[in-house]
Protein backbone atom coordinates (compact mmCIF):
# COMPACT_ATOMS: atom_id res chain seq x y z
CA UNK A 1 0.00 0.00 0.00
CA UNK A 2 1.60 3.15 -0.91
CA UNK A 3 1.79 5.98 2.00
CA UNK A 4 -0.29 8.36 2.05
CA UNK A 5 2.05 10.94 2.45
CA UNK A 6 3.65 9.65 -0.57
CA UNK A 7 0.27 9.97 -2.30
CA UNK A 8 -0.11 13.65 -1.07
CA UNK A 9 3.14 14.49 -2.20
CA UNK A 10 2.44 13.32 -5.93
CA UNK A 11 -0.31 15.08 -6.23
CA UNK A 12 1.03 18.17 -5.28
CA UNK A 13 3.64 18.38 -7.57
CA UNK A 14 1.30 16.88 -10.51
CA UNK A 15 -1.01 20.05 -9.65
CA UNK A 16 1.67 22.41 -9.39
CA UNK A 17 2.07 25.39 -12.19
CA UNK A 18 4.89 23.70 -13.68
CA UNK A 19 3.43 20.19 -14.13
CA UNK A 20 0.27 21.73 -15.08
CA UNK A 21 1.76 23.98 -17.88
CA UNK A 22 4.61 21.01 -19.10
CA UNK A 23 1.19 18.90 -19.71
CA UNK A 24 -0.55 21.23 -21.34
CA UNK A 25 -3.04 21.73 -18.41
CA UNK A 26 -5.43 24.79 -17.19
CA UNK A 27 -2.73 27.25 -16.26
CA UNK A 28 -0.43 26.85 -19.36
CA UNK A 29 -0.55 25.20 -23.01
CA UNK A 30 -3.25 26.41 -24.60
CA UNK A 31 -2.56 28.11 -27.66
CA UNK A 32 -4.37 29.11 -30.63
CA UNK A 33 -2.09 28.98 -34.26
CA UNK A 34 -3.72 31.10 -36.91
CA UNK A 35 -2.73 31.31 -40.66
CA UNK A 36 -2.81 34.41 -41.85
CA UNK A 37 -2.59 36.33 -45.16
CA UNK A 38 -1.37 39.65 -45.81
CA UNK A 39 1.16 39.24 -42.91
CA UNK A 40 4.37 41.01 -44.93
CA UNK A 41 5.54 44.05 -42.99
CA UNK A 42 5.80 44.20 -38.96
CA UNK A 43 5.58 48.08 -39.57
CA UNK A 44 1.70 47.36 -41.03
CA UNK A 45 1.29 44.60 -38.67
CA UNK A 46 1.34 45.94 -35.32
CA UNK A 47 -2.16 46.02 -35.37
CA UNK A 48 -2.76 42.26 -34.61
CA UNK A 49 -1.03 42.30 -31.97
CA UNK A 50 -2.48 44.60 -30.27
CA UNK A 51 -5.80 44.31 -31.08
CA UNK A 52 -5.58 40.20 -30.16
CA UNK A 53 -4.03 41.56 -27.22
CA UNK A 54 -6.80 43.16 -26.08
CA UNK A 55 -9.35 40.69 -26.17
CA UNK A 56 -9.75 39.52 -22.90
CA UNK A 57 -9.29 35.79 -23.42
CA UNK A 58 -5.70 36.47 -24.77
CA UNK A 59 -2.58 36.23 -22.48
CA UNK A 60 0.43 36.58 -24.97
CA UNK A 61 0.49 36.81 -28.96
CA UNK A 62 3.32 35.32 -31.26
CA UNK A 63 3.88 36.58 -34.79
CA UNK A 64 5.84 35.32 -37.61
CA UNK A 65 5.91 36.97 -40.82
CA UNK A 66 7.98 34.75 -42.69
CA UNK A 67 5.12 31.78 -42.37
CA UNK A 68 2.46 34.06 -42.03
CA UNK A 69 1.54 32.55 -38.56
CA UNK A 70 -0.26 34.45 -35.74
CA UNK A 71 -0.30 32.15 -32.37
CA UNK A 72 -2.12 33.30 -29.37
CA UNK A 73 -1.45 31.94 -25.37
CA UNK A 74 -5.22 31.71 -24.12
CA UNK A 75 -5.44 32.71 -20.32
CA UNK A 76 -6.31 29.81 -18.08
CA UNK A 77 -10.24 28.76 -18.37
CA UNK A 78 -11.20 31.17 -21.09
CA UNK A 79 -11.38 30.77 -24.71
CA UNK A 80 -11.93 32.51 -27.94
CA UNK A 81 -14.28 31.62 -30.50
CA UNK A 82 -12.98 31.35 -34.30
CA UNK A 83 -15.47 34.22 -35.46
CA UNK A 84 -13.92 36.64 -33.09
CA UNK A 85 -10.60 35.84 -34.30
CA UNK A 86 -11.59 36.62 -38.06
CA UNK A 87 -13.26 40.03 -36.47
CA UNK A 88 -10.79 40.83 -35.09
CA UNK A 89 -7.69 40.11 -37.42
CA UNK A 90 -10.13 41.73 -40.33
CA UNK A 91 -10.27 44.83 -37.95
CA UNK A 92 -6.48 44.98 -38.08
CA UNK A 93 -6.54 44.67 -42.09
CA UNK A 94 -5.85 40.93 -42.67
CA UNK A 95 -7.02 37.66 -43.82
CA UNK A 96 -7.55 34.72 -41.58
CA UNK A 97 -7.03 31.81 -43.83
CA UNK A 98 -7.18 28.55 -41.00
CA UNK A 99 -7.48 28.21 -37.25
CA UNK A 100 -5.87 25.13 -35.47
CA UNK A 101 -5.99 24.29 -31.25
CA UNK A 102 -3.09 22.96 -30.09
CA UNK A 103 -2.43 21.85 -26.36
CA UNK A 104 1.87 22.78 -26.72
CA UNK A 105 2.40 26.55 -24.96
CA UNK A 106 3.33 29.34 -27.00
CA UNK A 107 7.12 28.70 -25.71
CA UNK A 108 6.72 25.15 -27.25
CA UNK A 109 5.32 26.40 -30.35
CA UNK A 110 8.04 28.95 -30.71
CA UNK A 111 10.79 26.55 -29.98
CA UNK A 112 9.12 24.22 -32.23
CA UNK A 113 9.08 26.85 -35.22
CA UNK A 114 12.81 28.29 -34.01
CA UNK A 115 14.11 24.51 -34.46
CA UNK A 116 12.14 23.88 -37.79
CA UNK A 117 14.26 27.10 -39.38
CA UNK A 118 17.38 25.60 -38.72
CA UNK B 1 22.25 104.18 -69.83
CA UNK B 2 21.71 100.60 -68.16
CA UNK B 3 18.05 99.52 -66.56
CA UNK B 4 18.53 98.95 -63.66
CA UNK B 5 18.10 95.08 -62.96
CA UNK B 6 14.87 93.77 -61.81
CA UNK B 7 14.91 92.90 -58.03
CA UNK B 8 14.44 89.69 -57.48
CA UNK B 9 11.50 89.90 -55.11
CA UNK B 10 12.48 88.36 -51.83
CA UNK B 11 10.68 85.17 -50.69
CA UNK B 12 8.20 85.72 -48.07
CA UNK B 13 8.60 83.57 -45.15
CA UNK B 14 5.40 82.50 -44.62
CA UNK B 15 5.22 81.81 -40.88
CA UNK B 16 2.19 79.64 -39.87
CA UNK B 17 -0.37 81.79 -37.89
CA UNK B 18 -0.62 80.89 -33.86
CA UNK B 19 -4.14 79.50 -34.73
CA UNK B 20 -3.20 76.82 -37.48
CA UNK B 21 -0.11 75.96 -35.50
CA UNK B 22 -2.99 75.46 -32.42
CA UNK B 23 -5.51 73.83 -34.87
CA UNK B 24 -2.17 71.64 -36.01
CA UNK B 25 -1.34 70.75 -32.34
CA UNK B 26 -4.84 70.11 -31.29
CA UNK B 27 -4.79 67.49 -34.24
CA UNK B 28 -1.77 65.58 -33.23
CA UNK B 29 -2.79 65.93 -29.41
CA UNK B 30 -6.26 64.22 -29.93
CA UNK B 31 -4.72 61.79 -32.97
CA UNK B 32 -1.66 60.14 -32.15
CA UNK B 33 -0.04 56.46 -36.55
CA UNK B 34 0.83 58.25 -43.91
CA UNK B 35 3.19 56.59 -46.56
CA UNK B 36 3.85 53.13 -46.75
CA UNK B 37 0.05 53.59 -45.85
CA UNK B 38 -2.42 56.35 -44.14
CA UNK B 39 -4.55 53.90 -42.58
CA UNK B 40 -2.52 51.60 -39.83
CA UNK B 41 -5.36 49.57 -38.38
CA UNK B 42 -8.59 49.94 -36.65
CA UNK B 43 -8.05 51.98 -33.44
CA UNK B 44 -4.37 53.33 -34.48
CA UNK B 45 -2.74 56.52 -35.11
CA UNK B 46 -0.09 57.29 -37.26
CA UNK B 47 1.81 60.82 -37.46
CA UNK B 48 4.49 61.53 -39.71
CA UNK B 49 7.05 63.91 -40.83
CA UNK B 50 8.88 64.21 -43.67
CA UNK B 51 11.58 66.28 -45.24
CA UNK B 52 11.71 66.30 -49.23
CA UNK B 53 15.21 67.48 -50.56
CA UNK B 54 14.42 71.34 -50.18
CA UNK B 55 11.48 71.11 -52.32
CA UNK B 56 8.49 70.22 -49.35
CA UNK B 57 8.46 69.92 -45.70
CA UNK B 58 5.18 67.67 -44.47
CA UNK B 59 3.68 66.67 -41.25
CA UNK B 60 0.63 64.37 -40.83
CA UNK B 61 -1.44 62.57 -38.24
CA UNK B 62 -4.17 60.45 -39.09
CA UNK B 63 -6.50 58.26 -36.65
CA UNK B 64 -8.38 55.15 -38.11
CA UNK B 65 -11.52 54.12 -36.66
CA UNK B 66 -11.86 51.22 -38.90
CA UNK B 67 -8.84 49.73 -40.95
CA UNK B 68 -11.07 50.86 -44.16
CA UNK B 69 -10.84 54.60 -43.26
CA UNK B 70 -8.97 57.38 -41.86
CA UNK B 71 -9.11 61.03 -41.00
CA UNK B 72 -6.26 63.55 -39.80
CA UNK B 73 -4.27 66.59 -40.56
CA UNK B 74 -1.36 67.70 -42.21
CA UNK B 75 0.78 70.41 -42.97
CA UNK B 76 2.82 71.06 -46.44
CA UNK B 77 5.25 73.60 -47.10
CA UNK B 78 6.71 73.94 -50.88
CA UNK B 79 9.60 75.73 -51.98
CA UNK B 80 9.61 76.41 -55.38
CA UNK B 81 13.02 75.38 -57.07
CA UNK B 82 14.36 78.65 -58.23
CA UNK B 83 12.84 79.95 -54.85
CA UNK B 84 10.60 81.92 -56.41
CA UNK B 85 7.78 81.24 -54.27
CA UNK B 86 6.87 79.23 -51.55
CA UNK B 87 3.48 77.72 -50.17
CA UNK B 88 1.94 76.68 -46.95
CA UNK B 89 -1.21 74.34 -47.04
CA UNK B 90 -3.00 73.51 -44.29
CA UNK B 91 -5.19 70.51 -44.82
CA UNK B 92 -7.54 68.24 -43.09
CA UNK B 93 -7.86 64.17 -44.73
CA UNK B 94 -10.44 61.42 -44.98
CA UNK B 95 -8.09 58.64 -46.47
CA UNK B 96 -10.03 55.47 -47.85
CA UNK B 97 -9.24 51.69 -48.50
CA UNK B 98 -10.57 51.41 -52.03
CA UNK B 99 -9.62 47.95 -52.13
CA UNK B 100 -6.94 45.18 -50.09
CA UNK B 101 -5.80 41.82 -51.66
CA UNK B 102 -4.47 39.71 -48.81
CA UNK B 103 -2.04 36.51 -49.45
CA UNK B 104 0.19 34.37 -48.21
CA UNK B 105 3.06 36.31 -48.83
CA UNK B 106 1.76 39.53 -50.72
CA UNK B 107 -0.47 42.01 -50.16
CA UNK B 108 -1.68 44.76 -52.03
CA UNK B 109 -3.66 48.08 -51.55
CA UNK B 110 -5.49 50.74 -53.16
CA UNK B 111 -6.06 54.26 -51.27
CA UNK B 112 -7.99 57.52 -52.06
CA UNK B 113 -8.47 60.53 -50.34
CA UNK B 114 -9.76 63.76 -50.18
CA UNK B 115 -9.88 66.84 -48.08
CA UNK B 116 -10.12 70.58 -47.82
CA UNK B 117 -7.33 73.16 -46.31
CA UNK B 118 -6.23 76.66 -46.48
CA UNK B 119 -3.14 77.68 -48.37
CA UNK B 120 -0.88 80.81 -47.92
CA UNK B 121 1.61 81.52 -50.65
CA UNK B 122 4.02 84.34 -50.98
CA UNK B 123 3.15 85.15 -54.15
CA UNK B 124 -0.52 85.70 -52.82
CA UNK B 125 -2.19 87.63 -50.59
CA UNK B 126 -4.05 86.03 -47.65
CA UNK B 127 -5.58 82.76 -46.97
CA UNK B 128 -7.32 80.83 -49.59
CA UNK B 129 -9.30 77.94 -49.96
CA UNK B 130 -7.48 74.50 -50.99
CA UNK B 131 -8.19 70.62 -52.03
CA UNK B 132 -6.53 67.91 -51.99
CA UNK B 133 -6.74 65.02 -53.56
CA UNK B 134 -4.75 61.78 -54.04
CA UNK B 135 -4.34 57.66 -53.98
CA UNK B 136 -2.09 55.13 -53.61
CA UNK B 137 -1.49 51.68 -55.28
CA UNK B 138 1.08 49.81 -53.03
CA UNK B 139 2.24 46.01 -53.57
CA UNK B 140 4.07 44.44 -50.84
CA UNK B 141 5.93 41.11 -49.89
CA UNK B 142 8.43 40.27 -47.06
CA UNK B 143 11.31 41.09 -49.72
CA UNK B 144 9.94 43.66 -52.33
CA UNK B 145 7.83 46.45 -52.11
CA UNK B 146 6.53 48.72 -55.08
CA UNK B 147 4.04 51.61 -55.18
CA UNK B 148 3.10 54.74 -56.93
CA UNK B 149 0.90 57.65 -55.42
CA UNK B 150 -0.21 61.07 -56.37
CA UNK B 151 -1.04 64.22 -54.30
CA UNK B 152 -2.81 67.01 -55.71
CA UNK B 153 -3.37 70.24 -53.87
CA UNK B 154 -5.32 73.16 -55.70
CA UNK B 155 -7.04 76.50 -55.32
CA UNK B 156 -9.41 77.87 -57.76
CA UNK B 157 -7.90 80.29 -59.85
CA UNK B 158 -4.27 80.57 -57.98
CA UNK B 159 -2.68 77.20 -58.06
CA UNK B 160 -2.78 73.71 -58.84
CA UNK B 161 0.54 70.95 -58.31
CA UNK B 162 0.46 67.77 -57.95
CA UNK B 163 3.16 65.62 -56.64
CA UNK B 164 3.58 62.08 -58.32
CA UNK B 165 5.93 59.63 -56.38
CA UNK B 166 6.84 56.04 -57.33
CA UNK B 167 8.82 54.12 -55.16
CA UNK B 168 10.41 50.39 -55.59
CA UNK B 169 12.30 48.67 -52.80
CA UNK B 170 14.11 45.70 -51.71
CA UNK B 171 14.75 43.64 -48.16
CA UNK B 172 18.26 42.22 -48.08
CA UNK B 173 16.80 39.46 -45.72
CA UNK B 174 12.89 39.30 -44.71
CA UNK B 175 12.46 40.57 -41.53
CA UNK B 176 10.28 39.08 -38.55
CA UNK B 177 8.25 40.55 -36.00
CA UNK B 178 10.67 41.56 -33.20
CA UNK B 179 13.69 42.44 -35.81
CA UNK B 180 14.62 45.66 -37.74
CA UNK B 181 13.25 45.77 -40.95
CA UNK B 182 16.24 46.93 -43.62
CA UNK B 183 15.06 48.32 -47.14
CA UNK B 184 16.78 49.98 -49.68
CA UNK B 185 13.94 52.13 -52.03
CA UNK B 186 14.67 54.22 -55.10
CA UNK B 187 12.15 56.91 -55.23
CA UNK B 188 11.21 59.23 -58.55
CA UNK B 189 9.45 62.01 -58.09
CA UNK B 190 7.50 64.25 -60.35
CA UNK B 191 6.41 68.21 -59.79
CA UNK B 192 3.72 70.08 -61.57
CA UNK B 193 2.63 73.39 -61.10
CA UNK B 194 6.50 75.07 -61.34
CA UNK B 195 7.73 74.05 -58.10
CA UNK B 196 10.34 71.69 -59.51
CA UNK B 197 11.25 71.01 -63.22
CA UNK B 198 12.65 67.87 -63.59
CA UNK B 199 12.16 64.22 -62.29
CA UNK B 200 13.35 64.37 -58.74
CA UNK B 201 15.16 61.23 -58.08
CA UNK B 202 16.20 59.79 -54.55
CA UNK B 203 18.40 56.66 -52.77
CA UNK B 204 16.64 55.91 -49.65
CA UNK B 205 17.26 53.65 -46.36
CA UNK B 206 14.34 52.66 -44.72
CA UNK B 207 14.31 51.20 -41.17
CA UNK B 208 11.62 50.05 -38.98
CA UNK B 209 10.71 47.96 -36.20
CA UNK B 210 8.17 47.04 -33.94
CA UNK B 211 7.71 47.78 -30.32
CA UNK B 212 5.38 46.39 -27.65
CA UNK B 213 2.83 49.48 -27.97
CA UNK B 214 4.23 51.58 -31.14
CA UNK B 215 6.07 50.90 -34.47
CA UNK B 216 8.78 53.33 -35.61
CA UNK B 217 10.01 53.70 -39.21
CA UNK B 218 12.76 56.70 -40.52
CA UNK B 219 13.83 56.33 -43.77
CA UNK B 220 16.71 59.01 -45.27
CA UNK B 221 18.65 59.20 -48.61
CA UNK B 222 19.71 61.42 -50.98
CA UNK B 223 18.53 62.86 -53.97
CA UNK B 224 20.68 63.05 -57.32
CA UNK B 225 21.77 66.54 -56.66
CA UNK B 226 22.85 65.57 -53.06
CA UNK B 227 19.77 66.43 -51.68
CA UNK B 228 18.50 65.02 -48.27
CA UNK B 229 15.09 63.27 -48.30
CA UNK B 230 14.07 61.56 -44.55
CA UNK B 231 10.98 61.11 -42.79
CA UNK B 232 10.33 59.32 -40.03
CA UNK B 233 6.47 57.97 -39.11
CA UNK B 234 5.47 56.42 -35.48
CA UNK B 235 2.64 53.96 -35.43
CA UNK B 236 0.46 53.67 -32.00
Amino acid sequence: MIPLRIVLLSAFLATSPNAIAENGGPTGGRTIEMRVDGLVCAFCAQGVSKKLAAQPSIEDVFVDLERGLVAVALRTGLDINDETLRETLTAAGYSLRQVERRTESLTELRARLEASRK
Amino acid sequence: MHPAAPRKQPRRKARLPALRLAFLALGLAATGAALAKPIAFQGGTTVMAEYGAGTMIEAQAFHAPSYRWSVGLGQLRLDADDESFSRDITYSRVNILVGRRNRPQSQANAFAWAGLGTADSSDDQGERLALNAGGQIDHETLRFYSSLRTDWHHSTSRFSHRIDTAQLGWAPYPHNWDRVATWFVVQGRNFTGGLYEDIEGALLLRLFRNGRSSAFWIEAGMTQDGRLQSMFMLNF
